[in-house]
């Protein structure tokens, strides 16, 4: 799939946090999805390529990927499941 | 294609091994495994394994500097902890150079003041507690020290409340959403910097490979010792990301169980080493088994998880968390030490020490061959707890 085809319903800034507060900010935001939008997270955290897609995997969402971008920080989708 | 030459085989396999062993991510049960085996290593070596020991070593100089401690306190490069605190850095540093993680990574201010209210709370829990998520929890459980169950509730406690004032903490401040429009290209891969990296690392490693024989030659092996084994522990922790907070906090964040099944591994595999090294007197079987039992351990075990919460990292992540950049855990690294020194010393001044409880050796009580099943029971039960709220959610609080 071609990630910047991808339009995201809301867009998360995480980027200068670190480990917790992506996964936690990830979490928070997904509950107020309906089903289906896409949520688009930045961040900055090495760790969050870990935890972002071992998350977003479980709880019925659907992780579709993630981009690195020139800038430096690393952009993660994920659409709301059921 | 051309068949492949000699050479050229040979590299390719060295790319390929380069890639896996310092690029990607080691899964998080290896880690465990060696780490246990590396905190053994420096318990047949020296003394049981500690950090908040080192950083109370950098504390009290900075205490000695601005005059407000008379004695001088032991060289940082001469002081067991703070020498394998060294070690554990420069392996994360390391390895983050050679996986091209490196580099400065600033936060917003309010996780600055974040850290040093968490550094402040670990050094003081770390003070009371007789030590940190290492020294406090992991070793002490590990060394059959009674301590070390006490802080084991304290920091799951502590990382609850943590985890509450997280939570508070954004429906106050809530995340912040952008809307700007955006289209990433592919990371065009900067020259200089990505490529100087690894061969930093490299250098890193090899200097502190030199360091150890440069201790061996001075006459203090033992020292080099700790500085190397720290190294190695650093390079892991980093390489696997092996994080403490993880196994305390997720079960109430996410639910996720992975952590506790990784350090309830790796402290079974510590514990059984070192019932070989302490049953059959290798080392004194009461080393390492001062914790204040239970007061000092229950409540600054509390207050230390609260304390890595907000810090984001414990005495161990901070470090190497530190090696891969991150200014916070800077902050925090300089609030714990500080903290600690002061609190250390305070409480055996003024003789509340004496107050918080004493070290209790496991087997002292219920004897070695008892000991050994009890303590295999409470890291299952620790786990088979973790894998049922993983699947039922039921202590998850948000």
């Amino acid at each position: 799939m071609d990630m910047n085809a991808i339009k995201p319903d809301q867009t998360l800034d995480a980027r200068g946090l670190a480990c917790p507060m992506p996964l936690l900010k990830t979490k928070k935001v997904l509950k107020d999805l309906k089903v289906g939008e896409i949520l688009e997270i930045l961040g900055t955290d090495p760790g969050s390529k870990n935890d972002i897609p071992h998350f977003a995997g479980k709880g019925g969402n659907e992780f579709l990927g993630m981009l690195d971008d020139a800038e430096g920080f690393t952009r993660y989708f994920i659409k709301k499941g059921a | 294609m051309a068949s492949p030459t000699f050479i050229s085989s040979v590299k390719e396999e060295a790319r390929k091994n380069y890639i896996a062993i310092f690029e990607q991510d080691w899964p998080s049960w290896l880690s465990g495994i060696l780490i246990a085996f590396l905190a053994l290593l420096i318990f047949l070596w020296q003394s049981p394994w500690g950090i908040a020991a080192g950083y109370k070593n950098w504390g009290d100089w900075f205490f000695f500097a601005v005059g407000m401690k008379t004695t001088k306190p032991s060289l940082p490069w001469l002081h067991t902890m703070s020498v394998s605190n060294f070690g554990l850095f420069s392996g994360a540093l390391a390895s983050a150079l050679m996986s091209r993680q490196f580099k400065l990574r600033p936060s917003p201010p309010l996780e600055y003041i974040k850290g040093v209210a968490g550094g402040i709370f670990m050094g003081a829990g770390a003070a009371l507690a007789g030590g940190c998520n290492v020294g406090g929890f992991y070793t002490a459980i590990g060394v059959f020290s009674m301590g070390g169950y006490a802080m084991m509730i304290g920091l799951g406690a502590g990382a609850w409340l943590g985890l509450r004032y997280l939570l508070w903490e954004m429906a106050k401040f809530p995340p912040k959403m952008t809307t700007e429009e955006r289209s990433s290209k592919r990371v065009p891969s900067r020259i200089d910097w990505a490529k100087i990296q690894p061969y930093l690392g490299g250098g890193i490693l090899f200097m502190a490979v030199s360091i150890f024989y440069l201790y061996s030659f001075l006459d203090k092996t033992q020292m080099g010792g700790l500085l190397f084994f720290g190294l190695l522990i650093g390079f892991v922790m980093h390489r696997a990301r092996f994080c403490f907070v993880r196994a305390f906090r997720c079960p109430f964040m996410t639910g996720d169980a992975e952590m506790v099944r990784v350090v309830a591994l790796s402290l079974a595999i510590y514990g059984i080493g070192s019932a070989v090294i302490k049953w059959n007197f290798l080392q004194p079987d009461t080393m390492g088994v001062y914790h204040p039992f239970w007061i000092g351990s229950l409540s600054g075990g509390v207050i230390f998880g609260f304390g890595m919460l907000l810090a984001g990292g414990c005495a161990s992540s901070t470090l190497w968390r530190i090696g891969e950049g991150h200014i916070k855990l800077m902050i925090v690294l300089v609030a714990f030490a500080i903290t600690n020194s002061w609190l250390n010393d305070f409480l055996t001044t003024s003789g509340l020490e004496g107050k918080l409880g004493k070290g209790i050796l496991v087997p002292a009580v219920f004897s070695w061959p008892l000991t050994m099943p009890l303590f295999l029971l409470v890291l299952l039960a620790w786990v088979l707890w973790a894998v049922w709220n993983e699947k039922t959610e039921k202590c998850v609080i948000f």
